[in-house]
């Protein structure tokens, strides 16, 4: 008969409504400090091979887009931006000319981080109550490797 | 409605709060007014009569509007009051009068700017913007906002300078002060108006004050800045200069070339100020077409980068609430920390990079159209690149370094319930506007039907087929770029530094020149005034020497020389008379 008391009490007995146990545990950060919504909304981002899987599936996607753009008849204000895949062709090169042009530009423009002698902390309205960063905690900059 | 309430600038009513709430040391009552009187201004300027002067004064012989709605200005007044209603919920875990009744009384006077009928009402509220938005920066306390404070008050009181002396000019050759459309920029009065709104527009090489003083404000003063300031420029172009060629280009280069700058940028909220440059120029470039499609487009694009723009500083403001820094090499993987912030400061970069479905989609592409239509293709692919740079710095990178990427390691709490409640508001709106209009008057329609050009607004058609496809490919394949880009190790490292820009002459080179001014007068000036005491000096020792009770002349020698002498004169007198006289 009571097959379900185990599911309606938590461990210390108590009695607890399914809905509330779970709406409980959905903002009840575990102890690594890892909120559980993080899990169901982004936890696809930590599947191993994600960078294959964007790879792919962004640039299969952008090709179908091109080919779609064969079968269509656009009516552009412009001749050449009417020729096929223009817009997916110009974004990419864009985008990849803006990024590139980030390492020669760097080079010529980035100085110490106090240069003008004004490197300083954070303003006064952060949370008094926050962790301190963890030690050696980027011991690479992004794109290191 | 009673008279006084028809007659009362919601602008005004804010300032008026915002005085209150200075001096108003109960917090949650000063919270309580910080959202009240949003709403209400909402409420009185969606009653208010348009194309009427509600208000009017004379003062010195000259007429003053000082409420007045009309189509264009109702767009940027609704804007900025959702805006401070926003603010005031974000800022809601804070307890800090003066920044509470500054940013009130600051969205206020931006309001009330919008709503005025005449140039010595705008310059007056146009000072107002920019003394009470200067506590943003200084709200920070730190020493680099001190001193990016006070550059930024000197910027902002130029402009306000400049802004009185060109409507002197127009005073004086027209004897109207009324709001008109300036068409030639050879006038000097046209000239320095035109300039003084490109200060606070961040017109290039007048943009510098935004990068510096931004990224410097206080958790919730970025968020309050992000706003108002830029936007009621664009604004004013938008009244008076539409159609004026020189938007075009200057709005085109507007929206290229912090596009490099955000790229190499570091610290997050920097990123979001060049951000902000980059949507502003798309606006510029569109009141310079100057077409009712084209100005359509940059009112409805101001509208929705208010929101979009102020929901990603809010989410790199909770993250910085949170952490203590925006700067990309120390953040990442605050996904698991913060899921909610990430999903909102999502929203907010899917909307700015024009995603369909959500804002920008809606908004930017009247201005592409426009710009097309116009005929200017060099134009256009300018901003079809800026198109695919808003996409890399404020679609991926902020999301991307702030929230992926490389595990920082920082675990932290989620954003506060207030913060979490306005980014939510500002993510509603972001989509409520960018979606079909299938409930008609709702979703993208209810925005172009607040359009200065209603017509032409509610005749254009944003979700055709030819539109989705391209735009996906753009999006779709940028992103391509992106992932290419990351996998074959292109893709230029997040490092620590300060990126020179042209504030570089200024902050280097001229202070460079200050300081050795200084110290060249600080030798020079001794020695002059050694010199000076020295001639003086023997000067006075001469005099002396002469004329004192102890002098040459006061000896008693003299005094028997001195009837001589007067006699001698006397006779040559004497001598002169008759001469002359015979």
């Amino acid at each position: 008969m009571s097959n379900d008391t185990p599911e309606t009490r938590d461990k210390s007995g108590r009695f607890l409504s399914r809905a509330a146990e779970k709406a409980h545990d959905l903002h009840t950060v575990s102890d690594e400090g890892v909120h559980p919504m993080a899990k169901i909304l982004f936890g696809w981002t930590e599947a191993k091979n994600i960078g294959a899987i964007m790879f792919w599936g962004l640039g299969i996607l952008g090709a179908f887009l091109i080919v779609l753009d064969v079968f269509v008849h656009r009516h552009d204000y412009f001749t050449f931006a009417n020729s096929t895949g223009f817009y997916g062709l110009y974004g990419f090169a864009c985008f990849a000319f803006v990024v590139l042009m980030g390492w020669p530009l760097g080079n010529l423009l980035r100085r110490s981080e106090n240069y003008y002698g004004d490197a300083g902390g954070p303003p006064a309205d952060v949370d008094p109550d926050r962790p301190m960063p963890p030690e050696n905690a980027h011991p690479t900059y992004e794109g290191d490797d | 409605m009673p008279a006084f309430l028809t007659a009362l600038n919601p602008g005004w009513l804010l300032i008026l709060a915002g005085v209150v709430a200075i001096f108003l040391p109960m917090r949650r009552a000063r919270q309580g007014i910080a959202i009240a009187a949003p709403l209400v201004g909402i409420a009185l300027l969606a009653m208010a009569d348009q194309n009427v002067n509600h208000l009017t004064a004379s003062v010195m012989g000259m007429d003053l509007v000082l409420y007045r709605v009309d189509g264009l200005s109702f767009v940027f007044g609704l804007a900025f009051l959702i805006a401070a209603l926003l603010n005031a919920i974000y800022a809601w875990h804070t307890d800090d009068r003066v920044q509470d009744g500054m940013a009130l009384a600051y969205g206020g006077a931006a309001v009330a700017a919008a709503f005025c009928g005449d140039l010595m009402t705008l310059f007056i509220f146009w000072e107002i913007t920019a003394v009470t938005s200067v506590f943003m920066v200084l709200g920070a306390g730190t020493r680099a906002s001190y001193f990016a404070s006070m550059r930024y008050l000197g910027v902002q009181i130029l402009s306000g300078v400049l802004l009185l002396a060109g409507i002197a000019y127009v005073y004086k050759d027209t004897g109207s002060i009324s709001l008109k459309v300036f068409e030639n920029l050879a006038e000097p009065g046209a000239l320095l108006i035109f300039i003084a709104f490109g200060i606070k527009a961040a017109f290039p090489f007048l943009h510098n004050w935004l990068q510096d003083s931004y990224p410097k404000a206080s958790v919730v003063g970025a968020v309050v800045l992000s706003a108002f300031t830029t936007k009621l420029a664009v604004y004013a172009c938008a009244r008076m200069f539409p159609g004026q060629d020189a938007l075009i280009w200057i709005g085109a280069v507007m929206t290229c070339f912090p596009v490099f700058f955000a790229v190499l940028e570091n610290d997050l909220r920097k990123v979001l100020a060049y951000s902000t440059n980059n949507q502003i120029g798309f606006m510029i470039c569109a009141i310079g077409v100057g077409t009712p499609l084209a100005l359509n487009g940059a009112v409805a694009h101001a509208f929705a980068d208010i929101m979009f723009k102020g929901l990603l500083f809010m989410s790199m403001g909770a993250v910085l609430y949170r952490t203590g820094t925006t700067k990309a090499s120390e953040l990442g993987g605050l996904y698991r920390s913060m899921p909610w912030t990430t999903v909102f400061c999502l929203i907010g970069a899917i909307s700015i990079s024009a995603m369909p479905l959500f804002s920008a989609f809606v908004t930017k592409s009247m201005i592409l159209s426009a710009v097309a239509h116009a005929g200017l293709p060099i134009i256009w692919l300018m901003l079809m690149f800026a198109s695919a740079g808003v996409l890399e710095h404020s679609g991926i990178k902020i999301p991307y370094f702030a929230f992926f990427g490389h595990d920082s390691g920082r675990r932290v709490k989620e954003a506060p319930f207030n913060m979490l409640l306005a980014m939510g508001m500002a993510a509603f709106i972001c989509i409520a506007i960018g979606i079909p209009a299938i409930v008609p008057g709702l979703g993208y329609e209810w925005l172009y039907n607040l359009l200065p050009y209603r017509e032409e607004a509610m005749s254009y058609q944003p979700f055709t087929f030819d539109h989705i496809l391209t735009q996906m490919q753009l999006l779709v394949l940028a992103t391509f770029a992106f992932v290419v880009l990351k996998r074959f190790g292109l893709y230029p490292p997040e490092k620590p530094g300060t990126i020179l820009d042209t504030d570089w002459a200024y902050r280097k080179i001229g202070f460079g020149m200050a300081k050795w001014l200084g110290t060249v007068w600080g030798k020079v000036g001794p020695a002059m005034t050694a010199v000076f005491f020295g001639i003086t000096g023997r000067a006075y020792d001469r005099i002396e020497a002469a004329f004192s009770p102890r002098g040459e002349l006061a000896r008693g020698a003299l005094t028997g020389a001195m009837a001589i002498w007067t006699a001698a004169l006397l006779g040559l007198v004497l001598l002169l008379a008759f001469v002359t006289v015979g």
